[in-house]
């Protein structure tokens, strides 16, 4: 089975890497220009850098061409940065591994408990108020979270700083707070949402009825519901996962953070196909192994399901 | 030289935001600084500055100007690489690497270079040092952003121990511009170079020069860490170290240096002024920028190859109006390409404005503007677009104002805003015929935007022999004032046939704390080893 996914992700892999490459071939904007400048060029010039990134070649030679390298492990160079783009990616990883990881923290331990209290409060005041909280995260575009965060948790009260990545260790977590709680607030919400909405549905399923009309403790009935919603949860919050990666762009281009995000917007307004390829390869990859994870937990969290597998 | 900020398009929405946030500000934060003290009244305490932080308005992906050529770029090496000669305060070229320089006929120079120059790890510099960056930064390839500023470069030699000897192809009187920092030479070591296979002015090769400054960490699209050297033969600056940070983003720019995270900011953006002046412990300066601004034609689009169209269009612009209102006055309403200051070889500032004024100029005047859209091949009007960076906002502003005073025209305009490296690309492309020319000089060189617009090879496609003719004999002239003169016939000549539509000089607006003075702070300041010329104020 898992063979069989795997074969399935290098497909679509394959499918991504040649959509993202059209597409940025296609895109408005000219990779000559952007090097040199808004100058005069003289036409030997031009010539020359047109031949130095093979842009004179038919469109689908460069695409093989990338493709021969990529399958043997040679992502190229960035053509903004001069540099092989394994190192620019690596530079950066950490940055956003670290963002993305935080942020998805924060939004576990605030939505999941919240989705739960408002699930088992429903229509009460706390429940509205969740309701709320989750619809501002919902409605707000993150970077209007990110300068109203930026404004009162580092200006008006100058707790947390207001720009970079910080010096590396601790105080590169510290950078990261603020960041990290814009990204959480929009997935949060969702998340905090699906929980609510999962749970509900357990506690207003027959088997709950039959449990409470067997005279099951009332927390026991919620225990019971929480495991038979755990697969909706558990699958949402694999799913707002891969949201973070995308919000990584507009959250790092505010907070000035070098990661991922930032280098992506700069290599596609750039024209960089080496990094936006790599790049994009890279999140696709992320995405189809988080999908995989969250099928195999449903292994663990449902013994239905387990037992399906075993009688194979 | 372009300018690389990275514009957002969500940042449209962000100033209501902002301007609810400021106005809170105000509210609790004390008063604002009027009539704080300009760099030039401080008093200098003489002590020494640990650290002096900086917030640039871009993002920089690599220190090498021969690579990225941004104006930011050439900001941040200014303090760390030199070229044979330099720029002063007042524009006049001045010795760098070179002690002396001598040209011996119409196209070989002859350069001394110091005894005392360095490179920051120790080594002297070589005349074989000088001549292999000057072939470098020749080398499109190489150095793609500057090498077409050396187009007339033909050889270098080491004619000496410490001589070198430049020929260029043909007569040009701007080439010793293009052989200071601010033009296209900033000389490294070779052994440097070859170390890492060229790719220097990356986050593992830094950049190595012989300035005032030396690169200790670079992280792109992050900072830059300048720390001071002793080995410029210039002294040791009183800034012990000098970091850079980019911060794209101009709402976090201006929350950073509310919370005091900033000594200098450069590139305030206009339409955010009123809230950096309210900014306590510090003030903002404004200074020409040796920027043109102008309306951009392409002659191969038509309508736009008819002149009456572009003079029409050029008439309905109401120059005076969107700077006085929407640059807030710190720009100054174009005559011409050429900039007052540009003219700093032979006139005075006064002198050199009486100069260009007398150049005729395409005056605001709708009535003028029907007349000849009447007399052209479009007397019913016609549909185009006009396409602006969206680091640009006050473009966007003055193409809106000439949408409206063309549509009395019977012109549907279309404004559209698109990221900087977008718009960089419609230039010349041969599909928008109107646009923006937006152009930082660095060297001040009077030629440098005329001979790029008008000249061979030019965006507009313009075929002018007289045009040519002019610029070519610009480039032989050997005095400043006669140069001039024939630029000024040129600037003329553009006028009467509309071919680029002069709009405004900019001026840059830039933030420093009370803590820090500038020596001297003119449109040539930051291309100069600028970090020499901070100071620690006395508050």
């Amino acid at each position: 089975m898992i063979v069989v996914r795997l074969f399935g992700v290098l497909a679509i892999l394959l499918v991504i890497s040649f959509l993202t490459f059209s597409l940025v071939y296609l895109a408005p904007g000219d990779l000559v220009k952007n090097l040199l400048g808004n100058r005069p060029a003289s036409p030997e010039a031009v010539a020359a850098i047109r031949a130095q990134y093979h842009l004179d070649d038919p469109f689908l030679l460069r695409y093989l061409d990338w493709l021969g390298s990529a399958i043997r492990g040679d992502f190229g160079q960035s053509i903004r940065l001069q540099q092989p783009v394994s190192t620019v990616i690596g530079d950066r990883l950490p940055n956003t591994l670290a963002l993305v990881a935080l942020a998805f923290l924060i939004a576990l331990a605030t939505a999941i408990p919240l989705g739960i209290l408002s699930a088992a409060r429903e229509g009460r005041f706390s429940d509205s108020l969740a309701s709320l909280l989750s619809l501002i995260g919902l409605s707000a575009p993150s970077f209007a979270i990110a300068l109203l965060l930026l404004y009162v948790f580092a200006t008006l009260l100058p707790i947390f700083p207001a720009y970079g990545a910080g010096s590396g260790g601790f105080d590169t977590l510290w950078h990261l707070v603020l960041p990290a709680v814009a990204l959480a607030a929009g997935i949060g919400a969702i998340l905090m949402r699906l929980t609510r909405a999962a749970l509900l549905r357990e506690l207003q399923s027959d088997a709950t009825t039959f449990a409470r009309a067997r005279g099951l403790r009332e927390a026991d009935v919620q225990v019971a519901a929480l495991r038979a919603a755990a697969i909706p949860i558990v699958t949402s919050a694999g799913l707002v996962l891969t949201f973070i990666v995308g919000g990584t762009i507009i959250v790092e281009s505010v907070f000035a953070l070098p990661g991922l995000g930032s280098l992506l917007q700069q290599a596609v307004q750039f024209k960089d196909l080496p990094v936006v390829q790599a790049l994009t390869l890279l999140i696709a990859a992320v995405i189809a192994v988080i999908t995989i994870l969250i099928d195999l937990s449903y292994l663990v969290l449902d013994p239905r399901v387990r037992a399906k597998g075993l009688n194979r | 030289m372009r300018s690389t900020p990275f514009p957002r398009p969500w940042r449209r929405f962000a100033p209501a935001l902002i301007v609810a946030a400021a106005l809170i500000l105000t509210g609790c934060s004390g008063g604002s600084d009027d009539g704080a003290p300009a760099s030039a009244e401080l008093g200098d305490t003489g002590a020494e500055l640990e650290t002096v932080r900086v917030g640039l308005a871009a993002s920089l992906a690599n220190l090498y100007i021969g690579q990225e050529g941004g104006i930011n770029n050439y900001w941040v090496a200014a303090n760390v690489q030199e070229g044979l000669l330099g720029i002063d305060a007042d524009g006049k070229l001045v010795p760098a690497l070179a002690s002396s320089w001598e040209q011996t006929d119409a196209t070989t120079y002859v350069f001394t270079l110091r005894d005392d120059a360095k490179f920051q790890n120790g080594d002297p510099v070589t005349a074989d040092d000088v001549v292999f960056s000057l072939n470098a930064a020749a080398d499109p390839t190489l150095s793609p952003s500057t090498a077409s500023y050396l187009y007339t470069f033909d050889s270098a030699t080491a004619s000496g121990s410490r001589e070198v000897t430049v020929r260029t192809t043909e007569p040009d009187a701007a080439f010793l511009t293009t052989l200071t920092n601010a033009g296209s030479l900033v000389v490294t070591q070779q052994q440097f170079w070859d170390k890492y296979g060229g790719a220097i002015g990356t986050s593992d090769s830094l950049l190595l020069g012989t300035g005032p400054y030396k690169v200790t960490e670079f992280q792109p699209d992050s900072h830059v860490i300048l720390d001071r050297v002793d080995t410029w033969w210039g002294g040791l600056p009183k800034v012990k170290q000098i970091r850079i940070d980019f911060i794209p983003d101009e709402n976090t720019r201006l929350l950073a240096a509310q919370n005091g995270d900033l000594d200098v900011a450069l590139s305030v953006p206009l339409k955010q002024l009123p809230q950096w002046e309210e900014l306590s412990g510090g003030r903002v300066e404004s200074v020409d920028d040796l920027s043109y601004t102008g309306l951009f034609f392409d002659l191969s689009v038509p309508p736009f190859d008819d002149p009456k169209v572009r003079e029409a269009v050029a008439s309905a612009m109401d120059r005076e109006t969107i700077v006085d209102k929407v640059l807030r006055g710190n720009g100054e309403v174009a005559n011409t390409i050429m900039s007052p200051p540009s003219l700093a070889a032979a006139y005075g500032g006064d002198q050199a404005r009486d100069l260009l004024m007398r150049v005729p100029a395409h005056d605001f005047d709708l009535a003028r503007a029907k007349e000849l859209l009447a007399e052209s091949t479009e007397a019913d009007g016609f549909e185009t677009t006009i396409t602006y960076p969206s680091a640009g906002s006050q473009l966007g502003t003055a193409a809106q104002a000439l949408a409206e005073n063309l549509k009395q025209l019977g012109i549907t305009l279309r404004v559209r805003e698109v990221p900087t490296e977008e718009w960089l690309a419609t230039i010349g492309d041969g599909q928008h015929g109107l646009g923006f020319m937006w152009y930082f000089s660095t060297t001040g060189d009077p030629a440098e935007i005329s001979s790029y617009l008008l000249g061979e090879g030019n965006p507009s496609h313009i075929a002018d022999a007289d045009a040519l003719e002019l610029i070519s004999k610009a480039g032989a002239a050997t005095e400043p004032a006669a140069r001039i003169d024939l630029l000024v016939e040129l600037e003329t000549l553009n006028a009467e046939n509309t071919y680029a539509a002069p709009l405004w000089w900019g001026r840059s607006l830039t933030f420093f704390s009370d803590a820090v003075g500038v020596r001297t702070f003119t449109p040539y300041t930051f291309i100069g080893p600028w970090g020499n010329q901070l100071f620690a104020a006395a508050q």
